[in-house]
């Protein structure tokens, strides 16, 4: 026990993988077993980062540390070295609970080799715990790319007609990012002399500003590229709509966060001058996927590849948050990568509980299901709201923020790229309530091939208990937010302070005041204004 | 003539090997030895057991740490972390041969003693910078090579393999010896090492006539690891040998051509500054080249022999940027890397033996299903071939970081790039391997052949190919105990590099 007190991080990441271990070594006429101890697992981590992570939460500063020194290669030190802190708390707290639940959610979508899916399950959890909580870039980067492994052999074996494409398709366009960013870390290590962060900003902002920018391009493609900001979007439909229900679920739930999470922590403190610089482009992109992603999401056919797209969308509102760099937006964006989480994790897994009754997800082989299941659609209407951001949902605030930082932001494009990005909010409306309208309402279709003739039973309690919490947070967050951004407040005031962000335009009625862009003011004392975006904040 | 103790211990990790070979040689000139399990049997306990001697000495030496000499032939620390490497590769050749040479029906005593005589080779091609020495260990490992390719006389493209093997090798070996008579002729000392100096001393560093026979001796060193543009002779000579005898080429020739370029090039050959930057540079555009060849090429095969034949070319290619970079951390990443190599690229033709494939059949649609078949197979097949793509926690990836680092703190980020992206390429391939064992299911035709099948019963070559996966794993997990402990060592003490 006296081990389990001083390594409670270590015992969170590398629990899974034991267990997961200990299922692969089972035999195959086990599986049933399998899953059932994979999923008690799951829960017991989920409880146990609950009851330890929350029960010392409460101040921004780091809450749990584990550190030691790991290896030294060719020169370079590698550090053991686990922390959770405001930045990751939520994100790592969403990861422990989205695994169990979507194994709940899933068990019975899958007929064959539910046990070898159990431990490729909980091998995924460690690789995403270990990098939401990894600090030395080193250590981030091998839980970065192990990642992919189970993930790969998820949307491989398990998922549909094109799986093999759409895994290969993932893990290179992964791969292709990360391996171009290992160079640039290698470089920067190099003039560092390890992988500590602080470290390498300090050894960044020595070095010439234009390899600062090279260096800034290759993290942020490697992390672009997860999020997925537009144009490095093109791998994620085709894996969201192959892979099954559960590896949609965390890849939109987790997986995609580590792109705005990687952002965050590293790219934006390591190198802020260079941040700064390509603060437009990025949220020009932001901006773009935005609307892209609606407009492309409103033409699909397909309900799981209308989600895959609406992700597109509403992980371009993160980058828009981040790229603000004001306290709001990027407070916004945090949450926003929270609500992601839940509603599209939501919106998979109740694609997939239709799916599994009616084996297809064409929107035109519905129609009429609330007749049928109204349970399920009460469930789908909440979820979808929460999704376009109606008010009172969780998504509301975090679009409200991410929007409110960009307008109030010191760059001189905010005001422009915030009204655009409001459009998405009207797109996202648009093409959630039509699908949801032909889905859902209008006259039951009595077709005989048609999806709602297949549908013969609601919800069972089972998945009922799935949707609960997930409705419940969707709640919290809309009416409560602050707790789950409470504890972010601090650190990421502190790196905006430490990036030298612009100040925020203090919100004025007469245009006549109107101020000069204030790009230019970057360098001076640049955070006088920001209490004003606290008071807006609250 | 009276031998030191001290000499002795220089010759017997030779020894070893030949004295087996010589026993296997004798008792496989008994008419029954396919049929009678006894004489196999005993064949193959000789054989090992005189690995596992060298074995047991030379890490017995390693352990004691010292480093006897026989005259030019140098027992170091870097000769007996060769003779390691060697032995290992062919223990688990050995194992992995019990299996296929039944599964082929073609059991032979002769291939064991050929492997033996060969092992002894490069042990002695590794651990001497005296030409003739150097010349004497390069024929004695490739001859043998030359017939083991051409082993199973049944199959028609075996001896083609073989003979093309042969040819192209009798040439690379002329143009090594013609290489090293120019040095001779010039310096006047048969010692690579002494040879250095005294040109150097004589002002011919950069005279036409030692860059080219110091190009010549390069262009034998790059024949033997399959470099491009000598690397046709790969792909035919493994697809033609027996997986294990694939494998043991692949590993043990490309380790010991390495570790003897690194003894006679960066090392002997220091003094001889000019030859060594004119040389670096012509490494460098041979490793883009055996990069982008070697990757490309292995991305449209569809035999699974001939796709690690063009992988085994690019991991070649790899290995020449850490010679590119030439930094003695460089060495240490290339000596670590092959540590890994040896474990990925055993286990990844161990696995074709494993899952039972023989003759022709070894394309990628005869692997289909099979990993949910073995599962442990198939669980070691993940972790090997992610390891040759580099993906961590895997131990191929660290080579690979060793490396790339030092060639970004060298200054050639350019190379780093391309040799990611050369990984990048790989990845697809080694993938395609999993996604025939694990994505696919096994074709109906299949399904029947599999039933037509003998039961495939190949529990060494399994029990190799755990290890091996083993090996890759723990190079992920105790990597800086392997590339201090280990590598390291034998180039800090064995070449006094690194100091």
């Amino acid at each position: 026990m006296t081990w389990l007190n001083s390594h409670p991080l270590t015992f969170l990441v590398f629990a899974p993988t034991l267990l997961g271990f200990l299922i692969m070594a089972l035999p195959h006429s086990l599986g049933r077993l399998s899953r059932m101890l994979g999923f008690m697992g799951a829960l017991a981590v989920f409880v146990l980062s609950l009851a330890w992570l929350l029960g010392h939460s409460g101040t921004g500063a780091t809450i749990f540390i584990e550190r030691a020194p790991w290896f030294t290669l060719v020169g370079l030190p590698v550090d053991y070295h686990l922390a959770v802190d405001g930045l990751n708390l939520w994100l790592v707290l969403l990861t422990t609970f989205l695994v169990p639940l979507t194994m709940l959610g899933t068990w019975n979508s899958l007929k064959d080799r539910i046990g070898t899916f159990a431990a490729l399950f909980l091998l995924l959890e460690t690789g995403m715990l270990g990098a939401l909580m990894a600090q030395d870039l080193f250590f981030f980067y091998l839980f970065w790319e192990a990642m992919l492994i189970p993930m790969y052999f998820m949307i491989g074996v398990w998922g549909g007609d094109e799986r093999r494409y759409a895994a290969n398709k993932f893990f290179l366009y992964t791969l292709s990012g990360s391996l171009l960013w290992l160079v640039a870390l290698l470089y920067l290590a190099n003039k560092a002399g390890g992988f500590n962060p602080i470290l390498m900003g300090q050894a960044a902002s020595a070095l010439p500003f234009s390899v600062q920018c090279w260096l800034f391009i290759s993290f942020a493609v490697a992390f672009a590229i997860k999020v997925p900001l537009f144009p490095l979007h093109t791998w994620l439909p085709d894996a969201h709509v192959q892979a099954p229900t559960a590896g949609s679920v965390i890849l939109a739930g987790v997986l995609l966060k580590l792109g705005g999470y990687g952002f965050l922590r590293f790219a934006i403190p390591i190198f802020p001058a260079a941040a700064m610089h390509y603060a437009k482009p990025l949220a020009l992109l932001s901006v773009i996927a935005i609307v892209y992603g609606a407009l492309v999401a409103m033409v699909q056919r397909d309900i799981k590849k209308l989600v895959a797209y609406s992700s597109v969308s509403h992980m371009g509102f993160v980058m828009l948050g981040l790229a603000s760099f004001t306290v709001i937006g990027t407070q916004g964006a945090m949450l926003q990568m929270l609500n992601h989480g839940i509603s599209t994790g939501a919106l998979f897994l109740l694609v997939g509980m239709v799916y599994d009754r009616a084996h297809t997800r064409m929107i035109a082989d519905f129609g009429g299901v609330a007749v049928k299941m109204p349970v399920f659609t009460a469930f789908f209407l909440i979820v979808t709201l929460s999704s376009i951001g109606l008010p009172l949902t969780n998504g509301f605030v975090g679009e409200f923020w991410i929007l409110n930082g960009a307008f109030l932001s010191g760059f001189g494009w905010g005001r422009l790229y915030a009204s655009l990005a409001t459009s998405g909010v009207l797109l996202g409306a648009v093409y959630m309530l039509w699908m949801f309208k032909r889905v859902f309402w209008g006259p039951e279709n009595k077709d005989e091939d048609s999806g709602t003739h297949h549908l013969h039973s609601d919800l069972n309690a089972r998945e009922v208990a799935v949707m609960l919490p997930l409705v419940v947070l969707i709640l919290w967050m809309g009416i409560h937010p602050r707790t789950f951004v409470a504890v972010s407040e601090a650190p990421v005031a502190n790196l905006l302070r430490e990036a030298n962000a612009p100040p925020v335009r203090t919100f004025v009625l007469k245009p006549a005041v109107h101020q000069a862009p204030a790009a230019h003011e970057a360098g001076h004392e640049g955070h006088a204004a920001e209490p004003a975006a606290h008071e807006v904040h609250r | 003539m009276n031998l030191t103790p001290s000499q002795w211990a220089a010759l017997l990790p030779l020894l070893y090997p030949v004295v087996g070979a010589c026993l296997v040689a004798i008792m496989s000139l008994d008419k029954d030895q396919a049929t009678t399990k006894w004489i196999r049997a005993a064949m193959y306990g000789t054989a090992l057991l005189a690995v596992g001697a060298t074995f047991w000495y030379l890490t017995d030496l390693w352990t004691t740490g010292s480093q006897p000499a026989f005259y030019q032939l140098h027992m170091d620390r870097l000769a007996q972390f060769t003779g390691i490497f060697v032995v290992v590769a062919a223990a688990l050749t050995i194992l992995q041969g019990w299996d296929h040479f039944h599964q082929e029906g073609w059991v032979k005593g002769e291939t064991l003693a050929l492997l033996l005589f060969s092992v002894s080779g490069m042990i002695l091609f590794a651990s001497t910078t005296h030409f003739v020495a150097l010349f004497l260990g390069l024929e004695l490992f490739s001859i043998p090579l030359y017939a083991l390719v051409g082993t199973v006389r049944a199959r028609s493209e075996s001896a083609e393999g073989g003979m093309k093997y042969f040819l192209t090798g009798a040439v690379a070996s002329s143009c090594f010896l013609m290489g090293g008579v120019l040095i001779y002729g010039l310096s006047g000392t048969l010692d690579l090492a002494i040879a250095a100096p005294v040109l150097a001393a004589k002002g011919l560093g950069t005279d036409p006539l030692v860059l080219v026979g110091a190009a010549l001796l390069l262009l034998g060193f790059l024949f033997k690891v399959s470099a491009v543009p000598f690397h046709q002779w790969t792909p035919d000579a493994y697809e033609a040998s027996p997986h294990p005898i694939a494998g043991f080429m692949s590993v043990a020739t490309k380790g010991v051509a390495f570790i003897a370029l690194l003894r006679i090039f960066p090392v002997a050959f220091r003094e001889l500054g000019v030859v060594g930057v004119k040389m670096q540079a012509v490494l460098a555009v041979l490793a883009v080249a055996t990069l982008v060849l070697g990757n490309l090429t292995a991305l449209v095969q569809t035999n699974v022999k001939r796709m690690l034949a063009y992988s085994s070319i690019s991991h070649a290619g790899y290995l020449m940027l850490g010679f590119v970079a030439g930094t003695p951390a460089a060495f240490n990443g290339v000596l670590f890397y092959l540590v890994i190599y040896l474990a990925m690229n055993m286990g990844a033709f161990g696995l074709l033996t494993a899952f039972g494939l023989v003759g022709e059949k070894t394309t990628f649609d005869d692997l289909r299903g099979l990993g949910w078949k073995r599962p442990a197979m198939g669980v070691s097949a993940a972790i090997i071939m992610l390891s040759l793509a580099g993906i961590p926690p895997m131990g191929g990836f660290y080579g690979k970081y060793m490396i790339f680092r030092e060639l970004v703190a060298t200054g050639h980020v350019g190379m780093a790039i391309l040799g990611v992206l050369a990984s990048l390429v790989s990845a697809y391939y080694y993938l395609r391997f999993l996604v025939a064992l694990f994505l696919q299911s096994p074709g109906v035709e299949a399904e029947r052949l599999a039933s037509d099948r003998p039961a495939v019963h190949a529990p060494l070559a399994g029990a190799s190919v755990l290890v091996c996966a083993a090996i890759v794993m723990a190079g992920g997990f105790l990597q800086a105990f392997l590339a201090d402990g280990f590598a390291r060592r034998a180039l800090v003490e064995g070449l006094g590099l690194l100091r």
